[in-house]
């Protein structure tokens, strides 16, 4: 029971990591408080599934690099196009950031059935099932684990580790490495002195959508190994935990992130089987749980910042 | 043959549920409140309207038989059919039971949301609605995922069914009436003015001498519990509920008839409800008469409601009846 | 009549950062008093604790009035409001979906009639028509009335400034705080501001507290001022003197 709480605190942690770390990011540049994450993971996982169908009935095998570029590349478009036609405009217009928020549930709605029409279809198209695909096998990854010695080991105790590291590897590198990763991080600190100071806001912008936005699709490649049933419900799914880890974050530190998204991982985990085990309760509380840390979080120690409310009720909590 | 007074009757009581909702959102959002929970406290409106009119009743009548059975939904038919004082009061009972129960979890909720801003109030609310739907999927006595199924007519004992469609119409339109004055009264007043000065910015309300915390409290109890009562009529006209009714679409659909009728003005509100849901109701309607196609009808229906929502939120802001004048009609 | 405002040893951190340390301040009643300093002296951050938008690490804040004292240290705003103090801020700010006269009208103390049930029932038109009464007579006063149904986008600032001053008039401000009122405004919106301040001091003895980082802009027609720098107070005087104090040209030229 333990060793598997472990496994599953393990994977989740770096699950929610994906997720959460460019989506911090990406709230600090764009200042969207964006639940078409959502979609992002829905549409990672659903590109794996279409590539995978298609791969496997073509050539027979199917390979983790190419569904992570593919994955990568359409989420990233969405995203950018998204800002494009959507927030870009709305932000010219000087809207609050509740309209943003609003829009962005608008956009999670249309992008969300879309999805449903697209599987709807190929499923048709292909007289098979896309709308409840089972766990995906990479060829490449197979062989990577045979090569080191590993065999019978589950795909995904490999491919977590190695997307979030990728992932983690490539933010790091492309914002302390390039000049336009420095200038994102200029926009996120101060986006009216980083356009004082020459560095052309927009385009930044649309960088940040197409990098946070694939690196979060990752997520949904992960999931694709992971759950024994895709659905075009996984991003949904993930939702309650990806924002509350965000939240306990402040929407602003990467470190507290990154403890919110151990920490939420953790009360999954352990706590449900604890419950479980010593007071009988049944395992469907694990939202609930989320939920009270949720609450917890905003009642002990509430978000500063931009995502916080009239910041008088904060100072006075933050004396130290 | 269509009938066409019975689609009438049933659209004109789908609006009038949907109108609760949206003019209370209308007033929420007027103040500030970025409410994504509405679907929880609608469903909790509902659950405890569903319970009391089904365990109430086999109570009474000393029966021991589940209301998730044949028998105990039998037995609750057999009992509104012949009891009218016991179907009436049990109907009144979770009438008065949803707004408590609501208003005092709106209540609550202010709690936490107090602290944060209004991203985090939507999602803290969206997340409650979630929440609480998985705990009606997962616990045994709310009959999980098929809900509960015997929830009696109030006017079931007539000999008319066309007459009981027709009473619990009134009944669904006379709220709608109370909930339109309670709604146009607050917006129309000097507190109107106070709401509209918290939701554009807390601090100068403050600033002003108002207790926005508690304001906000008050507000929001008081939408909520009008919110759980629109739930009630909703499972007593249904008499049918089940969790599935209660995901976070049902949140969007009125934030988009919101929205399209133009934020903070009541008419928009009520123009755009008028629209989404005669809309939505025909879809629902049409649809079964289409068969299976290619494309679901049902994911067509939801892409337009986000659709309405983006168009509006970027061509017409302000919707299609903005609010015009003064907060003050003297 | 004005209020005595009473700073006692206030500090306030921001982490590492003292804000304010040790700030002693000491209005009396019915004065206009200068509050001057570089960029980042701790003037507003004063400002925001006597206000309740802050509550000090250390120290106590204390209105005086009418024979009485009140320690107002960790009120919130609302209270502290209702107490008559009134505030402006650098940027102004006014509802903009609110026309001037209902800027106005947000600051009137309705007391019970702004409850649900007093809205219900239709029981505030005599408050309003007085409050109204009121505002126009405000708004009239000081010769305003041609803007009163104008929304604050399409004021200038000077005119912003003003409103955001008179809005203190209707919830009855003894203390008014003006943050910079005289930053972003042209020369005659500025005397025109000056005799605002000047008038509503003289008519109803209220106590003035002004912001101002540039220092000659407000010696006239200030009766005392406090010079802060780095979060302490540097010196304080008549104006004259304290402008002529060493420490004061120091802390303004740099060394």
């Amino acid at each position: 029971m333990i060793t598997q709480d472990l496994i599953s605190f393990f994977l989740f942690s770096l699950l929610y990591l994906t997720v959460t770390i460019p989506l911090v990011l990406a709230y600090r540049v764009t200042k969207v408080i964006n639940f078409t994450v959502a979609n992002y993971i829905t549409y990672g996982a659903y590109t794996a599934v279409l590539l995978d169908y298609y791969m496997r009935s073509s050539f027979g095998h199917n390979s983790l690099l190419l569904t992570v570029l593919s994955s990568f590349a359409v989420t990233g478009l969405i995203a950018v196009l998204s800002n494009l036609a959507v927030f870009k405009p709305l932000a010219e217009m000087r809207v609050k950031g509740d309209v943003l928020m609003i829009a962005s549930m608008g956009l999670w709605i249309v992008l969300k059935y879309v999805l449903y029409i697209v599987s709807d279809i190929a499923s048709s198209a292909w007289r098979t099932n896309l709308v409840s695909y089972s766990q995906i096998h990479y060829d490449d990854i197979s062989l990577l684990t045979v090569r080191a010695g590993l065999v019978g080991v589950q795909q995904s105790l490999v491919v977590f580790p190695l997307l979030a590291l990728a992932s983690m590897l490539i933010l790091y590198l492309v914002l302390n490495a390039t000049r336009v990763g420095r200038a994102v991080l200029a926009v996120a600190d101060n986006s009216v002195l980083a356009s004082l100071s020459g560095i052309a806001v927009g385009r930044v912008v649309s960088l940040t959508w197409f990098l946070t936005a694939g690196l979060t699709s990752l997520a949904g490649v992960m999931w694709t190994t992971y759950s024994g049933a895709i659905t075009p419900e996984v991003g949904d799914s993930l939702i309650l935990q990806v924002f509350t880890i965000a939240f306990i974050g402040g929407l602003s530190s990467l470190t507290r992130t990154a403890a919110g998204a151990l920490l939420i991982s953790g009360v999954e985990n352990f706590g449900t089987d604890l419950l479980s085990t010593y007071l009988g309760l049944p395992t469907s509380i694990k939202p609930m749980l989320t939920f009270t840390v949720l609450l917890a979080t905003l009642i002990v120690s509430p978000p500063l910042g931009v995502a916080g409310g009239v910041p008088y009720r904060f100072t006075r909590g933050a004396r130290r | 043959m269509i009938d066409v007074l019975g689609f009438l009757i049933t659209l004109t009581t789908y609006i009038g549920i949907y109108l609760v909702l949206s003019l209370t959102l209308t007033l929420e959002v007027s103040s500030g409140i970025t409410n994504f929970g509405k679907v929880a406290f609608y469903g909790l409106g509902a659950y405890t309207g569903a319970l009391i009119g089904t365990y109430l009743p086999l109570a009474i009548t000393g029966s021991r038989a589940s209301p998730f059975d044949v028998n105990g939904i039998q037995l609750l038919y057999t009992i509104s059919k012949s009891n009218p004082v016991l179907d009436l009061s049990v109907f009144l009972l979770s009438l008065a039971a949803g707004f408590a129960v609501s208003a005092l979890f709106g209540l609550l909720l202010t709690y936490p949301i107090h602290r944060v801003g209004s991203a985090l109030v939507g999602f803290t609310l969206l997340s409650t609605g979630e929440v609480l739907r998985l705990f009606y999927l997962n616990t045994e006595p709310l009959g999980e995922s098929k809900g509960f199924m015997g929830i009696p007519n109030p006017f079931a004992w007539l000999p008319q069914a066309r007459g009981a469609e027709a009473l619990y119409l009134i009944i669904v339109w006379c709220f709608v009436g109370l909930t339109y004055f309670i709604v146009s009264r607050i917006m129309n007043s000097p507190l109107g003015r106070i709401l509209k000065g918290m939701r554009d910015d807390e601090l100068v309300a403050l600033y002003a001498g108002w207790p926005t915390p508690l304001i906000k409290s008050k507000v929001l109890a008081l939408t909520s519990g009008l919110t759980g009562v629109a739930g009630v009529l909703w499972a007593y006209y249904f008499t049918s509920i089940n969790p599935n009714m209660f995901t976070p679409s049902l949140t969007f659909n009125i934030w988009a008839m919101v929205i399209l009728g133009g934020i903070d003005s009541i008419v928009g509100g009520v123009l755009g409800t008028v629209l989404l849901a005669s809309v939505d109701y025909a879809a629902r309607f049409v649809i079964p008469f289409i068969g299976t196609t290619l494309v679901t009808p049902d994911y067509l229906r939801w892409i337009i409601v986000g659709l309405v929502m983006l168009v509006v939120l970027l061509k017409k802001p302000e919707g299609l009846a903005p609010r015009r004048g003064g907060v003050s009609k003297l | 009549m004005g209020v005595k405002l009473i700073v006692e040893k206030v500090t306030k951190r921001f982490g590492g950062v003292v804000a304010l340390n040790r700030v002693s301040i000491n209005v009396p009643s019915s004065l206009v008093v200068g509050l001057i300093g570089p960029n980042g002296s701790g003037k507003t951050t004063l400002f925001n604790v006597v206000t309740g938008y802050y509550t000090p690490d250390e120290g106590r804040v204390l209105i005086e009035g009418s024979g009485r004292v009140v320690d107002i240290t960790g009120w919130n705003p609302n209270r502290i409001s209702r107490l008559g103090v009134a505030r402006t801020f650098q940027i102004p700010r006014l509802i903009p979906s609110l026309t001037v006269l209902e800027n106005m009208l947000l600051f009137y103390d309705y007391g019970s009639c702004a409850s649900i049930t007093c809205s219900l029932r239709r029981k505030w038109v005599d408050v309003e028509e007085a409050a109204v009464a009121r505002a126009m007579s405000i708004l009239r006063e000081f010769g305003l009335e041609s803007i009163a149904h104008k929304r604050p986008a399409e004021l200038s600032a000077g005119h912003l400034k003003l409103v955001e001053t008179l809005r203190g008039l209707m919830s009855d401000a003894k203390l008014f705080m003006l943050d910079e009122p005289f930053a972003g405004v042209e020369s005659w919106m500025a005397r025109k501001l000056t005799d605002t301040i000047r008038k509503i001091n003289r008519e109803k003895g209220s106590t003035f507290v002004v912001i101002e980082h540039r220092i000659t802009e407000l010696l006239e027609g200030v009766d005392y001022v406090y010079v802060l720098h780095n979060g302490s107070l540097l010196a304080e005087g008549k104006p004259d003197e304290a402008v002529s104090d060493e420490r004061v040209i120091k802390a303004y030229l740099g060394k």
